[in-house]
């Protein structure tokens, strides 16, 4: 793992928010391609724990996750400058092209792009989870935990929040009933 | 001063809202209601802009709330108080995660998240599939982009561009 500098930590999470369309999850694999894959400073492991942690902590999850590596890189300031970041050319976009999006958005090639983005954001989604499923150390435990957890947000519409706050109290359970009491 | 009242209103949003962007929408519903900041059909508006461009809907939203508001400065300070609960909860967290990691019960949470995340992407891919795949151009689409991630190297911004000179291309060709 290597150090990184503020100023270039700033420029990568800009380019995160830059490239961050069609809403909020993407950023997972977007932060994997960058830190992971293209400069080794964040495991892959710790990304996904940032991940559940975001969503279970209030606003906004692409902040969160942010918020999360820019902490583990450089701190307090780290966390500060990830934030900043990641919300630069959003914020700037909106206060320079709002009202002139607001017309164009009915424009059939922008919703031919808008279409395309679309399918692109499931198509990262799906080759993320193959990722994650590829990387866990998949044993009885990660098992049970991810077919009640599916089943909860799928069958009886459990809000991610309460998915997380149930099955972690459920997997913490689980471990102390698992692991000998010396061993914990 | 409507400058503070941006401020504190989109503090509590950012400290109630749980689960993502479009879970910021009843607190700028309600002050629409409250305030008259922006009427309804504005609300509707900037939702459907903050949701194509760059960055996270509920940051985009409130950026142009605070930007409908207040201009350029209640841009910015709806923004950031937005993010300011979470940046303080995420340091927090981020410190006793930090500070405990050998403890039994942390690595038990932590290990318990694994599987949770990826049950809850999951299920973001899953509840995408039935709005966005409706007919045959956009699994064909989805199939094609799937397979490409086999033989290229996954840059995220390659599947975006991608995807949307094929959307565009559609439009002018079909």
């Amino acid at each position: 793992m290597k150090n990184i500098s503020l100023l270039k930590l700033f420029f990568i999470f800009a380019k995160v928010g830059a490239i961050l369309l069609g809403g909020g999850y993407v950023i997972l694999p977007i932060l994997i391609n960058e830190f992971v894959e293209k400069r080794n400073l964040v495991n892959h492991d710790e990304l996904v724990d940032y991940f559940a942690l975001s969503q279970s902590l209030p606003g906004i999850i692409a902040a969160n996750i942010s918020m999360f590596v820019g902490y583990k890189l450089r701190g307090k300031t780290g966390a500060f400058v990830a934030m900043l970041g990641v919300v630069f050319v959003p914020i700037i976009t909106i206060i320079t092209l709002a009202s002139l999006l607001g017309l164009i958005m009915t424009n059939p090639y922008v919703q031919g792009a808008l279409w395309g983005v679309g399918i692109a954001v499931i198509a990262l989604i799906m080759l993320t989870v193959r990722e994650m499923w590829n990387k866990s150390t998949r044993n009885t435990f990660f098992y049970v935990v991810f077919i009640l957890a599916l089943s909860g947000l799928l069958l009886f519409n459990l809000t991610p929040v309460q998915t997380i706050l149930i099955y972690t109290v459920f997997g913490v359970l689980y471990k102390i009933m698992t692991t000998p009491k010396e061993a914990r | 001063m409507i400058v503070l009242q941006l401020a504190y209103e989109f503090f509590r949003i950012g400290l109630f809202s749980f689960g993502g962007g479009y879970a910021t929408l009843p607190f700028l519903y309600q002050i629409s209601q409250q305030y008259s900041w922006y009427n309804l059909e504005e609300l509707a508006q900037m939702t459907a802009v903050a949701s194509i461009t760059p960055g996270p809907v509920g940051i985009n939203v409130a950026t142009y709330a605070g930007l409908k508001t207040a201009g350029v400065l209640g841009a910015l300070i709806s923004t950031l108080s937005e993010m300011l609960p979470s940046f303080i909860l995420v340091i927090i967290v981020a410190k006793l995660l930090k500070k405990f990691s050998d403890n039994f019960y942390v690595k038990a949470v932590i290990e318990t998240l694994k599987p949770i995340s990826c049950a809850l992407l999951t299920s973001v891919a899953i509840g995408l599939l039935r709005p966005e795949i409706k007919d045959l151009k956009s699994m064909s689409l989805l199939l094609i982009l799937l397979l490409l991630s086999w033989k290229t190297k996954k840059d995220p911004l390659f599947y975006m561009l991608i995807s949307m000179v094929v959307g565009v291309g559609i439009v002018i060709f079909l």
